[in-house]
Formats: structure tokens, C-alpha cells, sequence
């Protein structure tokens, strides 16, 4: 929102030498965000009030002239391509080192003394729409100059004082006042000015309701909930005109455009007190006025051509022949001021400000009014706009009578009654105010306050009692604002040893990030918690038990995830364009329509939500096995290095989307958490990855066990050499590396110290339907130095194990 | 002779120091004791000598021979230990092998380091789930009935729960103080937490506005703690997190679930407070809201407003990384892109 000094300055005395950065600063940690103060007048520099005393025809251009032009004390020629120039017209000249708008288009470009077709020229003669002021001098046909005859300025009058536009603009921050019904016009703004500095307020004028209604004027509000208070005065003796200068240009000033003296006087009223009012055109009102709401069908044309097919949590203002407005939102165009209007009825009312959200919001169609409405203004607020409209009614109009006045009230509104103990008060802020000054503040914010011993009596003024002001915490903030809340001394915090905090499952959490992140290269990502559908059905095929949203991002992003693998599959195919090897992982929570359980409140019931981390490595396809024995080592590697109950893999139930041969369960005792495998190629190509391959994990992180603290023991070093003693054994193809190790741990010799993988074989050399595996066996004793007939022993006897139960046979050392 | 043998020793010894390398070294050992060398001279002009001088000068050659001979030796050896283990050709400039290029998403990476900075001020690290009802995530908030952001353009409603009582209509969580209450509800006051988690709004995006976005969310309850002490308690962490003292303000602001309720600022790092782009000229920058906890919410969670009061804060992680490294778009964050999330490791 707008807001103007000038305007401001009406309702409170402001010292002159008001310091702007100050008041900017103070309103903003006090009451509301200014987002920036500009000085109209610096848009309005170099430039002033000219007097073109002769147009002369251009010497080498048609369409230019030369204007011997009246600067103020001296005569300059200006070229000038504008078609209204006229001798002794009065104009706006922007003299070299002013900024201007070419034709009102483009960024404000520096004027400078130059030569037009070989004639000199002093500045520029601008049209309005060339200094920024369309708005408030619009034109219809191009190249038409900005005429001032009419303004009772000498030639040479700097621009800005000429048209009252020597004024500082606040701009406010509208979030920051969604709470505050009565900042939303200068009125509101000046108070709390005034409260800050403890300055007197002016009052506005007081209209006299004592009115016969020879109008026959009748109100009948019918729905009393929506429209709280409606107020109808009819004025007759008017006429559609423009309004008078200094209101146009404060409207102008603030943003909106002036329209004719009927329209601006009404915005004009909005603006100063931020209650909306409307006038419509009485000889096109039938009748009665009725507030109700719409009906099924019934349809309205707003003043703006929208039609409106209305519904019937609409509120409406009506009469006897249909709807004429959208109540709080916006006239309808039929009833509304027109070219030919003399008499109006000025409706100043009060709605329920939910009702006309729901309506603005339906229709797309916010206003200016609907705005202010939507943040519950009170109903008392009517009585300043009426009095407000009718003085300047009067003003504009010296020989206007009001013929008619109903005022329908049928709620009056309370003011708000609050009890604050002054101790209480005293701990909350930290400090003792006197009650002398929080009397003193909160009398100028409108609050009457009377003091009983421990006990503070606060009446809350109508503007602040819709629902804004309504507890003891509330009043503690209105004085702890006021006071300043850089004013209160910071108090140390305190601490208690209650013992030290130690979350299991939130460190382990953090330790299998880090983990995989920091000793396995791995990349953590974010998605989000919706899928996409094509990567749901070529992941996880099937959606029964899967939650959606019902309003979704896209049409085809309706689902919620129960499992990261779809993401983390549309993550790299993402990816896959830029990197031919990565690796990623997710942890992050998943969903699932069953399993409702009431952790809390025992009305509620909560679907399913685990926590799930899952990985992706994608890599050449031409070398899977690595890939397999690159995901497999993350997973074999992460219950040691993250301190958690040990892993086991097996195979038990096929993931939909694993490749035939290439997966495994996680399990955890005898309880399957998770899945690691190879994605197969129909799943691959449905989320069109292109080439490469992907291997995938997911597991449950609540079915983890985290250690409570470190669990394994030290081993003593080796005091003889431990030796290294490779063999090379040919196996059946389907032999496992797995029978293998079962059978090598059954091995009791105690020069036997283990077996290691380490590498696998096929190939030319190896016959048909076998394979070559090498083992490191570790060989040594904890007595003596082996000799190396001893370790052949040893090796022996191993080979022999692996010959007699696998029918290995040896290839060789 | 006895001078030459002098001079050829004198001669000698310099030259076999002064040599660079093994091949050099070579051919002064040839030019001094090889066959046509200097020394091989003099020892063959030792027996034309009168055989008084003979023995002496026999010896005195044998020692000089002896001496050289050692000295390249030496000389030898020392070049060898100092010569370097590469090619000459080798360049010092190529890179080093990379260590492996993992990395935790820069959001984690703040988050911990808040979590570290709360946790040294002895709070607990608090996790609650992503779907929740409307009871907890608006009523027990103290958000009147009609307030806007139940609406469904803000709120992600889930199908099949998105009518009917409070309780029963689910969303994606929009914020995170309703698991507040929940944490408040389950343990004993006074409390003091944080609870990091992702947040959902159902809105139009761009490159400052995201439908999920994080929040990190800190609450102190207890008797008779004044807010000024709140702004202490952001002053500290905003210091620990960014290495340096952090100016902090609060001035007025409105959230539903907090009375007094504040926009916290911190005083621009890129400037200094002074004025720039990034803090648009007023040289603070908005960082979270916070407030006192509404008595509305205290009761929720069954506490005597009287008794107890608090500071909350709600800290918007996205924002505070973007501060962080300057990043201009919130939408990266989702974007699963490894060329943007690389560059945080």
C-alpha cells in the first residue's frame, strides 16, 4: 500500500524537520513494514512551468515545431512535435539534465541541449505520459503536449510544486498487515504515527445524520451475519465532472486513477479511512435495497464486463428488479455511476470478511475493497467514511441534498474487554513500565485503560476489536511495541543439566548420510514426496495402497511415494545426460493408505509413514558385475561404519522391478528391510534410461538398530608374520562364492587365520561350464615363524576341504 | 714434479666437486686416472726419476691416485642420493587424483550445522512425519476457521481426506509448528528443541517460491522467559553457523500461533549493513518469523498459559543457504541435478 506524507500529514501535525529514514525505521520495527520512501519530486527535477510564447513551423521537418518558450525569466527555442501546441499555452518543459520517457516508452533517458534537424533546442515540451504522469493527465490522441493553462503557476515554477507533487511516498509491505484492519488507509497509518511520537491527531469532519427521508430511501438487510451494518444516503443535485485537482492527484499519488468527482470521492474516502463505500446511480435502483445472498442462476455484470454466473455463498446487494452488485467486491455495471448520473445512493457497509474472500477469490476478482474487507474491518469504521463522503460531497458539490439516510446496524459491535496483570506483564517483558506510560501510549492507540491494583482494565478501541485485539498476550505486545522492542535489555538464558541429550536414531540417521555421502562418494538429493506416473508404473507397477493428493502439482504428479525409487530413477535419467557414472542417494519419508494408527489426539488417524534412504548407482552397462560388487560393498560396509546390528542378504522375494538374476533382500535377523538389485531393462527403458545401468537399494531406517555405543574389541597384533597364499581353483559355474566361504569357516586349524575373495575368471583358458576363482588364504601361527613347508601344509589342507566338498580342482598357485 | 702432482691434486679435487652428474663425473675420472689421464702421466714419468727421489715421489702419486679416487667415489655417491626419483621431463603441475566425490545435499549440510550449534546450547533434535491433519496443522495453531492458507491453493490435501471434521481431513504438512504441539504434548516441560523438516504449499513456483520447501523450527518453553532473551539465543546461533558475530533485530510481525509475534532480521553479510542488491538498500535481511508461543497453542498442548511462556523461531533453511552461496533460484534445490549439487562438497 501507498502511502503519502502529504496526505498523512491532515489527520496528525508532523514536525518539519521529521527525519523520513527515522520514521521509515521506527514504523517498521513497531507497527508495519515500509519497503521503501521515495521523494515524488526528484522524478521531477530540471523541469518546469513553460509559457510558449510563439509556435513557429519547424524550417526542415513537417511535423516539428519551434517554440520560443518562456522558462522563467529567459526565452529558449525548443523543438516540439506536439499537435495542441498553441501560442501563450502553458506547458511542462523538461530543461537539459531532466529525465524523461521518449514517447512514454523505454527507460527515463537524460534530455540534453541538442540540435533537431539543424535547429537548436533548449529541453523537451513532454506529453504526461513522458514524465510518468498519464494516469493523471490521460490523452487520447498521440503527440498530444500536457496543456497547463489551467494551473495558476508563473513560467518557471519548478513542475513538482506546480502539481502538488512535492510529496514522500511509503511503501508498505501489504503482508506485513494482514492482521491490521485499520492500517489500510492514511487515517490508520497517522494514528500510529502519532502514537509513536506522541502527537495530537486532527479529527475528521462530522456529517449530520439527522436527515428526512424524502427519498423514501428502505434497507432490508436479510442476511445479518454477512453484512453486519449497511448504511444507504441518497444525494441528489450531482453531476458526473471531474474531480477537483488536489483529489486527483493524491489518488494519483497513491496509485489509483482518477475517474470523475462521483468515483474519486468514494476512493478517495477508502483510501483516507480504508472503508470501501459505492455509489450507485439512484434512478437505476427499483425500489428496495435488499442485502442477501445470490441466487442459484441469477447473474450480474460487473463494471468491469465481467459477467458472472453467481452462487449462492455470493452476497449480494439487490433490488426489487435483480442483483446490482457484488457486495464488498465490486458494482455491477448497469447500476453503477454513469455519464448521465445526477443522483446517487452511497452505500457504507460492513461484510464479514470470510464471505467476500470466498467471493473475490471465486471470481478472480480482487479489488481494492475486497482487500480491505477480507481483513475484518469494524463496522463503526462507517460512521468516519460517511461522515468523510458527505463533507466532501458538500465540497464538491456546494448545491447537492441529501434526500434520504437509512442506517441498518443489526449487529453493533463490542468493544473488547481484556484483564492484564500488571506482574504478569512485568515477567513476560522483563521490566517495570510506569502505568502513567503505558496509559499514556495506549490512550493515543484509541485504548481506554483503568488501573486497580495488580490489575490493568483495558477496553479496546471498535478499530481493533474484530477479532486483532482479543487476549492479555495481545495487549503485552501493543505496549512492548510501543516501548520499542529494541529497549528491552536481553536476558541471559539459562540452563539446566538434566543429563546429556543422546538420540540414537537421529545420530545413526546422520552417521548412514555421512556414510555414504563421505566414504562412498555418493551424492545425496532431494525430491519430491509426489511421483510421477511414469516412473510409478515402471517401478512399482501396481498403486494399490498408494495415498495421492487431491489438488496435485500436475495432473500426472497426483501420487504420494511409498517408496524413493521412482525419484531417484527420474533423478538419473536427469542426470544420465550430463554424467555416464554417478551415484546418488534420498532419505526421506514414504507413505502408504494403510496401517492408520492415533499417536496423539484420539480422533485423528494417521496413514502409514516410515523412513525410507535409497541409493542409485548407475554406471556402464557393459560392466555390471562391478556395479553389482560397488552397491553390494555400500551396503555390506555400512552396519560397521555407521555402528548399527549387522546386515544378512538373501533371497526370498523378487522386487517387481529387480533383474531376474541380480538381487537380493536386505534382512535384519530374520526380517526383510530392504532390497538390493539390478533395475531390469523393461523397468529401465519404461523411465527411459538410455544407456546406462542402474544398480538400486532401498531400506527401512526405522527398522535399523543402532549400537549404543561401540561394540567391537581390540585384537592383538600379529607377533609372527601372517601369510598371504593365493589359489587358484577351478569350480562348476553354479558354485558360489558363498559355499565356498561356508565351507572355508569350517576349516578348524589354527594356523588358518581366513579366506578372502579375490578375483573371479572365464574365459578361453577355462574349460566349458566351469570357473577360476582365487582365494588369499591367511596362514601364520601365534608361536613361531612358519616355515614355508608348514604353510604349503596348511594351504593344502584347505584346497583339499574346497576339493572334497565343491569338486574344485587346482589350476595352479 | 712434486708441483704438478700439487697442482693435478688441487686440480682434481675441484673438478670432480664441481661435476653435476654421474657422466660429467665420469669424464674427469678418465681425464685424471684413465689411460691418457694426468695422473697416469706423472706415474709414468716416476720411474725416470733418480732413484733417491723414486720411493717419495712413487708414494706421494699412489696417495693422490688413492685420494681421487675416493673423492669420486664420494662424490658419487652424493649425487646419487640427491638425485630425484623422476623423469626431468616430470611436470609438477598436473592434478592430484581426487578423493571419491560424494556430498550431502547443502541443506543437510545447514541443517547439521545448526543442529550442532543448538544441540552445544543443550537442545534436543526433534522429527515429526510429513502428513498430518488439519487439527494439528491449523487448529491447535490458533488459525481461525476460515483463514486463507486452509484453503486447498494452499494446502495439499490428500484424497479421501479432505473433508468432513478437523481431524479427519489430512495434508502434507504446511509448516512445521503443529509437530510442535504433538512434541509438547508427549514430554514434560520446560522444553527445548528444534525440529528441522520439509514443508508442503500448493503454489505456483518460480525462482523464489517452491511447493516444498525447509523449514527448521527451534522452541523454548518455560516459566517466565522473556523474548528479549530469544534474540540472544538467534544472535548465537546465527554467529556459530556463519563464523561471524551476526547482527539481529525483531520488529513487529503477525503469525497466527505467536503473540507478540516477530520478523527477525540479520544484518546483511554481503554489505555489512551498509546497502546493497542482495538486502535491496535497508542493509537487513527477513530470516524467519518468531514470536511467543500463542497462549491458544500452549493450551493445545496442555499447558497453563499463565505458567508457562516461550520463544519460538522458525528458520527458513532454503533462504539461509541461498544466503549462504549466493544461490538465486530455490528450485535447485529439488532438482536432483548433480552439476548444481556438486558444487557444495
Amino acid at each position: 500500500m501507498k502511502v503519502s506524507l502529504n496526505w498523512v500529514k491532515d489527520y496528525v501535525k508532523l514536525p518539519d524537520d521529521m527525519d523520513l529514514k527515522r520514521l521509515s525505521y521506527d514504523l517498521t520495527m513497531s507497527t508495519v513494514e515500509v519497503e521503501d520512501a521515495t521523494d515524488l519530486s526528484e522524478n521531477f527535477q530540471n523541469m518546469v512551468v513553460g509559457v510558449v510564447q510563439q509556435v513557429q513551423q519547424h524550417p526542415n521537418a513537417d511535423k516539428l515545431k519551434v517554440c520560443k518558450t518562456d522558462i522563467g525569466g529567459e526565452v529558449k527555442d525548443i523543438v516540439c512535435g506536439g499537435t495542441n501546441l498553441r501560442d501563450g499555452m502553458k506547458v511542462a518543459v523538461a530543461l537539459p539534465g531532466a529525465h524523461c520517457r521518449w514517447h512514454g516508452e523505454g527507460e527515463p533517458v537524460e534530455i540534453k541541449e541538442s540540435k533537431l534537424r539543424g535547429v537548436a533546442s533548449y529541453g523537451m515540451i513532454c506529453a504526461s505520459s513522458e514524465i510518468g504522469l498519464f494516469d493523471l493527465f490521460p490523452f487520447e490522441e498521440e503527440a498530444t503536449i500536457l496543456d497547463l493553462s489551467a494551473f495558476d503557476a508563473p513560467a518557471g515554477t519548478p513542475l513538482a510544486d506546480a502539481l502538488d507533487l512535492n510529496d514522500i511516498i511509503l511503501e508498505i509491505d501489504n503482508k506485513s498487515m494482514t492482521n491490521r484492519p485499520d492500517l489500510w488507509g492514511h487515517y490508520g497509518i497517522a494514528r500510529e504515527i502519532a502514537a509513536l511520537y506522541d502527537l495530537p491527531m486532527n479529527p475528521l469532519p462530522h456529517f449530520d445524520r439527522n436527515v428526512e427521508n424524502t427519498a423514501g430511501l428502505t434497507i432490508t438487510v436479510e442476511d445479518s451475519e454477512r453484512c453486519p451494518r449497511m448504511t444507504g444516503t441518497q444525494i441528489d443535485g450531482l453531476s458526473v465532472k471531474p474531480a477537483p485537482y488536489w483529489m486527483q492527484s493524491r489518488i494519483f499519488k497513491v496509485g489509483m486513477r482518477p475517474i470523475n468527482a462521483l468515483v474519486d470521492i468514494t476512493n478517495y474516502v477508502m483510501l483516507a479511512t480504508g472503508q470501501p463505500s459505492h455509489a450507485y446511480d439512484s434512478d437505476h435502483i427499483a425500489g428496495h435495497i435488499i442485502v442477501r445472498r445470490a441466487g442459484e442462476g441469477e447473474k450480474l455484470q460487473l463494471l468491469n464486463g465481467k459477467d458472472l454466473p453467481l452462487s449462492n455463498d455470493d452476497l449480494v446487494i439487490a433490488d426489487d428488479a435483480g442483483v446490482v452488485g457484488l457486495a464488498g467486491v465490486m458494482g455491477g455495471a448497469k447500476d453503477s455511476i454513469l455519464p448521465t448520473t445526477n443522483k446517487v445512493i452511497l452505500e457504507v457497509a460492513n461484510f464479514q470478511a470470510a464471505g467476500i474472500r470466498r467471493t473475490a477469490l471465486r471470481y478472480d476478482n480482487r479489488t481494492e475493497a475486497s482487500a480491505r474487507y477480507e481483513k475484518a474491518i469494524d463496522p463503526e469504521r462507517c460512521d468516519q467514511a460517511l461522515d468523510l463522503s458527505m463533507a466532501l460531497f458538500a465540497e464538491l458539490y456546494p448545491e447537492m441534498k441529501v434526500t434520504g439516510f437509512v442506517d441498518c446496524y443489526p449487529h453493533k459491535l463490542q468493544r473488547a474487554e481484556i484483564d492484564v496483570s500488571l506482574n504478569w506483564l512485568e515477567r513476560r517483558l522483563g521490566k517495570r513500565i510506569p502505568n502513567e506510560d503505558i496509559a499514556k501510549k495506549m490512550g493515543e492507540l484509541g485504548y481506554d485503560l483503568t488501573f486497580d491494583g495488580d490489575n490493568m482494565h483495558v477496553v479496546v478501541p471498535t478499530w481493533r476489536s474484530t477479532g486483532d485485539v482479543s487476549i492479555k498476550a495481545d495487549i503485552m505486545e501493543e505496549v512492548a511495541r510501543m516501548y520499542g522492542y529494541e529497549n528491552f535489555q536481553a536476558a541471559p538464558i539459562t540452563t539446566s543439566f538434566d543429563g546429556a541429550i543422546n538420540q540414537l536414531d537421529k545420530d545413526l540417521e546422520r552417521r548412514i548420510k555421512e556414510y555414504l555421502a563421505i566414504r562412498c562418494g555418493m551424492q545425496e538429493i532431494f525430491t519430491y514426496p509426489w511421483m510421477t506416473d511414469q516412473y510409478v508404473s515402471a517401478i512399482l507397477q501396481d498403486t494399490a495402497g498408494i495415498l495421492s493428493l487431491s489438488t496435485p502439482p500436475s495432473p500426472d504428479e497426483s501420487l504420494i511415494r511409498s517408496s524413493l525409487l521412482p525419484n531417484l530413477c527420474k533423478a538419473v535419467v536427469k542426470n544420465e545426460r550430463f554424467f555416464t557414472e554417478f551415484s546418488i542417494f534420498e532419505c526421506a519419508q514414504v507413505f502408504r493408505d494403510a496401517d492408520y494408527t492415533t499417536p496423539y489426539d484420539s480422533r485423528e488417524k494417521l496413514p502409514s509413514q516410515r523412513k525410507n534412504i535409497a541409493g542409485a548407482f548407475a554406471g556402464d552397462s557393459k560392466n555390471v558385475t562391478d556395479l553389482f560388487r560397488r552397491a553390494k560393498g555400500v551396503i555390506e560396509m555400512m552396519p560397521r561404519y555407521t555402528h548399527m546390528e549387522g546386515f544378512t542378504f538373501r533371497q526370498e522375494e523378487k522386487p517387481v522391478w529387480a533383474d531376474d538374476v541380480v538381487w537380493l533382500n536386505i534382512c535384519l535377523g530374520d526380517k526383510r528391510i530392504g532390497n538390493l538389485a539390478l533395475l531390469n531393462k523393461k523397468a529401465s527403458m519404461a523411465c527411459g534410461i538410455k544407456n546406462l545401468s542402474v544398480m538400486l537399494f532401498e531400506l527401512d531406517v526405522v527398522s535399523l538398530v543402532p549400537f549404543r555405543s561401540r561394540t567391537n574389541s581390540f585384537t592383538h597384533l600379529a607377533e609372527y608374520p601372517m601369510t598371504d597364499y593365493d589359489v587358484s581353483l577351478l569350480f562348476d559355474s553354479e558354485t558360489q562364492w558363498a559355499d565356498m566361504q561356508r565351507i572355508l569357516s569350517g576349516i578348524h586349524n589354527e594356523l588358518f587365520h581366513g579366506a578372502a575373495f579375490v578375483d573371479e575368471y572365464h574365459g578361453k583358458q577355462i574349460p566349458a561350464g566351469k570357473k577360476s576363482v582365487t582365494i588369499r588364504l591367511t596362514i601364520g601361527s601365534t608361536e613361531k615363524t612358519l616355515t614355508s613347508a608348514e604353510i604349503e601344509a596348511c594351504a593344502a589342507s584347505a584346497v583339499k576341504k574346497l576339493v572334497k566338498n565343491l569338486g574344485a580342482e587346482l589350476r595352479g598357485k | 714434479m712434486k708441483e704438478k702432482l700439487n697442482a693435478l691434486l688441487q686440480e682434481g679435487r675441484e673438478k670432480i666437486l664441481a661435476a653435476k652428474n654421474e657422466t660429467e663425473l665420469q669424464d674427469i675420472k678418465a681425464a685424471i686416472l684413465g689411460k691418457q689421464g694426468g695422473l697416469t702421466a706423472l706415474m709414468k714419468e716416476v720411474p725416470k726419476l733418480d732413484v733417491s727421489l723414486r720411493p717419495e715421489m712413487g708414494k706421494a702419486v699412489n696417495q693422490a691416485k688413492a685420494q681421487l679416487t675416493e673423492l669420486i667415489e664420494q662424490h658419487r655417491n652424493d649425487l646419487k642420493l640427491k638425485a630425484s626419483q623422476i623423469d626431468a621431463d616430470f611436470d609438477i603441475s598436473v592434478p592430484g587424483y581426487l578423493p571419491s566425490a560424494g556430498g550431502l545435499h547443502p541443506i543437510t549440510q545447514m541443517c547439521y550445522d545448526l543442529n550442532d550449534a543448538f544441540r552445544s546450547m543443550g537442545f534436543e533434535i526433534y522429527e515429526e512425519d510429513d502428513i498430518t491433519s488439519e487439527l494439528y496443522g491449523f487448529d491447535n495453531l490458533n488459525f481461525p476457521p476460515n483463514h486463507p492458507a486452509r484453503e486447498s491453493m494452499d494446502t495439499y490435501w490428500l484424497s479421501g481426506h479432505d473433508k468432513g471434521e478437523c481431524w479427519d481431513k489430512l495434508c502434507l504438512r504446511p509448516h512445521l509448528t503443529g509437530g510442535s504441539v504433538r512434541y509438547m504434548q508427549t514430554h514434560k516441560p520446560p522444553y527445548r528443541f528444534v525440529y528441522p523438516g520439509r514443508v508442503y504449499r500448493n503454489e505456483t513456483t518460480d525462482a523464489r517460491h517452491e511447493r516444498a520447501f525447509f523449514q527448521y523450527e527451534a522452541l523454548i518453553v518455560d516459566k517466565d522467559f522473556t523474548f528479549a532473551s530469544g534474540k540472544v539465543m538467534i544472535q548465537s546461533i546465527l554467529s556459530k553457523v556463519f563464523g561471524r558475530e551476526v547482527p539481529v533485530r525483531m520488529r513487529a510481525g503477525f503469525f497466527p500461533f505467536v503473540e507478540p509475534g516477530f520478523e527477525i532480521d540479520m544484518g546483511c553479510l554481503v554489505c555489512g549493513g551498509k546497502g546493497c542488491s542482495v538486502c535491496k538498500q535497508v542493509g537487513w535481511i527477513e530470516i524467519m518469523p518468531g514470536g511467543t508461543p500463542h497462549p491458544n497453542v500452549l493450551r493445545a498442548a496442555g499447558l497453563d498459559p499463565d505458567e508457562y511462556t516461550g520463544f519460538y523461531v522458525n528458520i527458513g533453511l532454503d533462504r539461509l543457504v541461498m544466503m549462504r552461496y549466493g544461490v538465486d533460484d530455490v528450485r535447485l534445490f529439488h532438482s536432483a541435478d548433480l552439476r548444481f549439487l556438486k558444487q557444495f562438497h
